[in-house]
């Protein structure tokens, strides 16, 4: 027997926001089997909740720690800390979403996913309370995402990379009304999902050939002392990034985001369009600035293109949407290719508006799908766009919150998303990559035209009889609604405190 | 053995003879599984991939890897591929008929195109490089087994742990996904069945048949019983009785 | 004579004609096992079962397989129309195959001398041999799902899912077993295994040392229990033989195979018994070292003695097998999946964490009564937990006669629950003749009608029954 085992210094006050997220998760699960069947919505949205608002002070707590930990499987920095929260902050909102039970009788969340859509046990379980699984889920989900972030090796990116996305494929399926929607939307993530993990698996290996080791920082040495042809390294860092920006939705590795949008349950569109996209931008922006950085002139004009495409791909095609989510979908792939622009903008400044715009964007959406979620006949959601003309009328307030979100989105002045294009571009300019900025304004004028468009038909059309009804929010909605309209707001009349704390924190420790 | 012992830098002729023996039969595994039009047979095929891959992880010094391998992937994972498989049912073959226009042809095209150019790509690549071995690792902590754990649980052990936290996420979705929770007295136990049968009002014997009273072998006629009345019981409850005209009634001048 | 024991070093410098007796010796091994097996089983049932078994061929019938075998090789090979045809053949091939390759690793004596070559008596070994053992047990179930499926008809469909479920389900319980072994041997390799075995751990209770033997049996008697029940599982025997199980799948698997193909099912069945009471020897009743009496004697454990003790120890597992056998009735196939899942996993990794939990404690700068402290609060704490369980009230059951009682009226008539039979229908009819030729008039009509009273009345149709 060897006895020259050594554990690994384990920084515990580090990672203790990860450690709570799962710890929160694995105890949702003993409640799934110990907690009698009508507590369980209560208990597991309190301990989410409590775990996730936890996690949020551990995170704050932590703040300007810069440490490697755990054997080097994880960094906490700046960049690290800063995404955490802003994950962690969209983590309660969309919990508020998740849990919300007023809208609709049971929830948002079918109550068996087995029983076979439209058989009579079916019909049964219409209005039975939704599964309650979802919660351990979304704290799995949550945690992977977290330790995604400031995972500083690719095999632990890897594994924070399954653990984050096997979760979301598991909560898709599970949409109340339209079953077969959601089930298929599940499906299609997951084998396109998989697909994508496979290429950065594929990238990971390629990585460890050339540098002989899977560390970010290891993988930056080597780019100057590997003896190994560099072209592995490319076909490598193609591949990693492939399947990052899998997640990210940028184009063309988009094209599953609009069914997947479309089919999840509202809930959870909006958790993966606010938190995917800040955990899979948060490792992106780790494995080019730390890991690749000298390669920073091979990639750039590639990810550069694949920007312009996102943009103008997203932009175009969401113009001719009629249907909201699907509408929003399409501009969560746009937005996706303005934080490239960010992310493209090498630097500080490049980080730190990237991570701003994520925390604008998520915000923004966040609040789009809570009204959502609202809109409703007979049938449930209903998200075509001539059924929400001249909602303004009937809701004025709930209306207007869409308003503020949508003009948000658009990148009117005075919102955050206006304040959040503008570092996204200026940190552009800055390193003198004009033509993204091109693409950019012409994009987003492209853009605004959709979100302009339902803002004038939910104000201008007269209300007639096909017009949906806003079913007041409970509690939780409501209080998802009022962060994400006051933060979008705040974000953009005072952003200075944000944009500070982001440019603070955009410092990568290697 | 000699081979298990042989490390370093250089190849033996035992490990080349090896390679250059199980690769072909590992891509044309591998090829088999992607062409078989029999569910099963793909996954058969997979099984001979997945087993000279052990036997590649074994030759190369390590030989935990190999026959976990061999236990967890042809063991158990596509056991239990095979298990959905013939639950699905032996004639299950793909549909041939594209969805998509042209894809099939444009999936040969990329996913060829892919595979030569990752292909010939490592090869030129990593073309020259000197094997390093894992005698030095394997030795390291006296053996190879003891130095995968020594890793595992001390540079991966977050990994390790999390591996743990997606395998509860995998048996959660795999319950939520297939586990109907039955209602107490939704589904009746055997001895409730039983007792249900000799209960009052139930009639626990066989059903009478048509018998030898049978006047026609319709099953929507009721079997005549010795006394000459008709038994409801001898038909389904969801086919209506069948009432008999005149004409079939009469008598047919048979029963002498 | 530790020297006599192989270590990992020992292996793989044999000269070619020495793997080739080896290999041969192995494979002959298995295959008189197999002649031997079967006769040993049916004369052992038959022994139990109180009736003499095979006797006419050859000496007490030991030749009784061998004619068995050759009139199976001369049968006609029937192939289904539905089956296919590849796979169908390959099946018997890989279950076979694979049993006999388990044998490769099987420690069978020390290290002696073949024509002057000094050699274990093992075929080889390697750092993971447990490991081999695991992964030809998990392929060899290969056999028996494909030849279920390729059969191409319900019964062996059945079979083969039901081995499939049952492999899957029971190697887990085996791999978590085994993993206590590995704990205490410090190895995977099997001569390693045996060669700890050897040392006798010394236990210190108040004071007086004892010297415990160190059979696996004895220290890690819960793995013992574990594997054993899972190694009936694994070989597809009573009361776990599932696949096959005759009265519900007529012979599951194997129905739709004939000739030699059936032969070398049952070739490979029998070769895994054998192959599974060697591993038990080997893991845990110190394979070839000899048992206690024996081993005062030095020689005990040196040259070709240690294979005579290895097969007396095979054979007595072996025996353990068939009695199970002869005694236990097959287990429902939900009540086998819930022993697996429900019982054996868990205790299994119980055991592990208990295991493990006192190898930390003995390395550990815990003083001896910390040590002490540490475990009895362990065991307290089990003790309170097992003491105030919440048990389930079993509801007491009514008497058969309150059961009676408690039928609504018209319910379905019982015959007499006391035994008291009714008197025959003939000598009543005597009975009657007699009375009816005295009085004119039968009195033993009611007698006969009260048990079936209770149905008149309520139920429709009750005339039906009356005819």
């Amino acid at each position: 027997m060897t006895t020259d085992f050594q554990l690994p210094a384990i920084d515990y006050q580090a990672i203790s926001p990860l450690l709570i997220l799962f710890g929160v998760a694995c105890l949702g699960v003993l409640v799934e089997a110990f907690v009698p069947r009508p507590a369980r919505r209560r208990v597991q949205l309190g301990m989410a909740l409590v775990g996730v608002l936890a996690a949020l002070g551990a995170v704050v707590l932590l703040a300007g720690t810069n440490v490697v930990t755990a054997g080097g499987s994880v960094t906490v920095d700046g960049p690290a800390l800063f995404m955490q929260g802003a994950l962690l902050a969209f983590g309660v909102v969309a919990l508020l979403l998740i849990g919300e039970r007023r809208v609709e009788p049971g929830g948002a969340f079918v109550a068996q996913p087995a029983i076979t859509v439209g058989s009579e046990a079916d019909q049964r379980q219409a209005s039975a309370p939704g599964a309650t699984e979802v919660f351990p889920l979304a704290m799995f989900s949550l945690g992977g995402m977290a330790l995604f972030i400031a995972a500083s090796d690719l095999l632990t990116m890897f594994i924070a990379l399954e653990l984050l996305s096997l979760p979301l494929y598991l909560m898709c399926a599970l949409a109340r009304r339209h079953r077969l929607i959601s089930q298929e939307a599940a499906v299609k993530y997951f084998l396109l999902g998989a697909y994508a993990s496979g290429f950065f698996l594929f990238g990971v290996v390629l990585a460890y050939g050339y540098a002989g080791s899977v560390d970010l920082a290891a993988i930056h040495a080597a780019v100057d002392t590997s003896q190994m042809n560099p072209a592995l390294l490319y076909a490598a860092l193609a591949l990693i990034v492939m399947g990052l920006l899998f997640k990210t939705a940028a184009a063309p590795f988009h094209v599953w985001a609009p069914d997947v949008y479309q089919g999840a349950p509202t809930p959870i569109t909006a958790f993966m369009a606010a938190c995917t996209k800040v955990a899979a931008f948060g490792a992106l922006l780790r494995v080019t600035y730390v890991a690749f950085e000298r390669l920073a002139w091979d990639w750039l004009p590639v990810i550069g293109v694949i920007a312009v495409l996102t943009m103008l791909v997203g932009a175009v095609l969401a113009v001719t949407q009629t249907d909201l989510k699907r509408l929003l979908a399409y501009s969560s792939i746009a937005n996706a290719g303005f934080v490239l622009v960010g992310v493209l903008a090498v630097g500080r400044t490049g980080a730190s508006s990237a991570m701003f715009y994520l925390v604008a964007y998520g915000f923004a959406v966040l609040g789009a799908f809570a009204v959502i979620s609202l809109v409703r006949d007979r049938e449930g959601e209903t998200t075509h766009l001539s059924r929400w003309a001249g909602l303004g009328r009937r809701s004025p307030l709930v209306a207007g919150v869409f308003t503020v979100v949508m003009l948000a989105l658009a990148g009117i002045p005075l919102t955050g998303g206006f304040t959040a294009k503008f570092a996204v571009f200026s940190a552009a300019l800055e390193v003198g990559e004009g033509w993204l900025v091109i693409a950019g304004v012409v994009s987003s004028v492209i853009i605004a035209f959709p979100y302009l468009r339902v803002v004038v038909m939910m104000w201008l059309s007269e209300p007639s009889e096909s017009t949906a009804t806003m079913v007041a929010p409970g509690l939780l909605t409501g209080t998802a609604l009022g962060i994400g309209a006051l933060a979008v707001v705040g974000l953009g009349v005072v952003p200075g405190p944000v944009l500070d704390l982001a440019h603070d924190a955009a410092l990568f420790l290697r | 053995m000699s081979v298990l012992l042989a490390q370093g830098v250089e190849v033996t002729a035992g490990e080349a003879w090896t390679f250059w023996l199980l690769a072909p039969i590992a891509v044309i595994g591998a090829l088999g599984m992607v062409l078989a039009r029999n569910a099963v047979h793909s996954a058969l095929w997979l099984v001979l991939t997945m087993l000279a891959l052990g036997v590649f992880y074994v030759v190369q010094s390590a030989p935990f890897l190999g026959l976990v391998q061999v236990v967890v992937y042809t063991g158990a994972i596509m056991m239990l591929f095979l298990f959905v498989l013939m639950l699905v049912g032996r004639d299950a073959a793909d549909s041939l008929i594209e969805t998509l226009r042209g894809q099939r042809a444009a999936a040969v095209l990329v996913g060829g195109g892919l595979a030569a150019l990752l292909a010939t790509g490592t090869y030129r690549w990593l073309e020259g490089t000197p094997a390093a071995g894992l005698a030095e690792a394997n030795a390291e902590h006296g053996g190879n087994t003891e130095g995968l754990a020594n890793l595992l649980f001390s540079r991966w052990v977050l990994g390790f742990e999390l591996t743990g936290a997606l395998l509860i996420v995998a048996a959660l979705g795999a319950l939520m996904l297939t586990h109907i929770v039955r209602e107490p007295g939704e589904r009746l136990s055997q001895p409730e069945q039983m007792r249900a049968r000799f209960a009052p009002g139930n009639y626990p014997a066989p059903k009478p048949g048509p018998g030898v009273f049978a006047t026609s072998s319709s099953n929507t006629t009721p079997a005549k019983l010795p006394d000459g009345t008709a038994s409801p019981r001898s038909i389904s409850p969801i086919l209506p009785i069948r009432e008999l005209t005149a004409a079939e009634a009469a008598d047919k001048e048979t029963e002498r | 004579m530790l020297s006599q024991a192989p270590t990992l070093a020992d292996f793989g410098h044999d000269t070619w004609w020495v793997i080739i007796i080896k290999v041969l010796a192995a494979f002959v091994f298995g295959v008189v096992m197999t002649l031997l097996g079967v006769w040993f089983e049916r004369r052992m049932i038959g022994w139990m079962q109180v009736r003499p078994g095979p006797n006419r061929a050859g000496p007490f019938g030991l030749l009784q397989t061998l004619a068995d075998g050759l009139k199976m090789a001369f049968k006609e090979d029937l192939r289904p129309r539905g089956s296919d045809r590849l796979v169908f053949l390959i099946a018997p091939c890989i279950s076979a195959v694979c049993a006999l390759t388990a044998l490769a690793v099987i420690p069978f004596g020390p290290i002696v001398s073949i024509f002057g070559e000094r050699t274990p008596l093992q075929v080889t070994d390697v750092p993971v041999a447990v490991l081999v053992l695991l992964a030809v047990s998990a392929l060899s179930v290969y056999g028996v799902v494909l030849g279920g499926w390729a059969s191409g008809s319900p019964y062996p469909l059945l079979g083969g899912l039901r081995a499939s479920a049952q492999m899957i389900s029971y190697e887990v319980t085996m791999g978590l077993a085994v993993v206590t072994v590995f704990m205490l041997a410090g190895s995977m390799s099997t001569s390693e295994i045996v060669a700890a075995q050897a040392s006798n751990p010394e236990l210190s209770i108040g004071g007086a040392t004892l010297a415990v033997p160190g059979w696996y049996v004895l220290l890690l008697l819960p793995t013992f229990v574990i594997f054993a029940i899972s190694a009936v599982g694994e070989t597809n025997r009573l009361p776990f033989d599932l696949p096959e199980a005759e009265s519900e799948l007529v012979a599951g698997f194997m129905t739709e195979y004939s000739s030699l193909k059936f032969a070398l099912f049952m070739l490979s069945e029998y070769i895994h018994m054998v192959v599974a009471s060697a591993v038990i020897t080997t893991l845990f009743l110190a394979g070839w070292r000899a048992p206690w009496p024996v081993s005062v004697w030095d020689g005990a454990n040196q040259g070709w003695w240690p294979l005579l003790w290895f097969m007396g120890k095979v054979v007595l597992v072996m025996f353990v097998f068939v009695w199970l056998r002869a005694t236990l009735p097959r287990l429902r196939y939900d009540q086998f999946m819930r022993l697996g899942w429900k019982v054996l996993i868990p205790l299994a990794l119980g055991w592990v964490l208990v295991l493990g939990g006192t190898r930390v404690a003995q390395v550990s700068d815990l003083s001896r009564s910390e040590q002490l402290w540490l475990g009895g609060a362990v065991a307290a704490v089990l003790l309170l937990a097992v003491l105030f369980w919440p048990a389930r009230r079993q509801p007491s059951r009514p008497s058969p006669a309150e059961q009676v009682a408690a039928r609504p009226p018209g319910s379905f008539p019982l015959p007499p629950l006391d035994l008291q039979v009714p008197p025959s229908p003939q000598a009543r009819r005597a009975v009657a003749a007699k009375r009816t030729a005295a009085s004119g008039r039968s009195e033993a009509e009611p007698a006969v009608k009260r048990p079936l009273e209770g149905r008149a009345g309520t139920d429709p149709e009750g005339g039906e029954q009356d005819g």
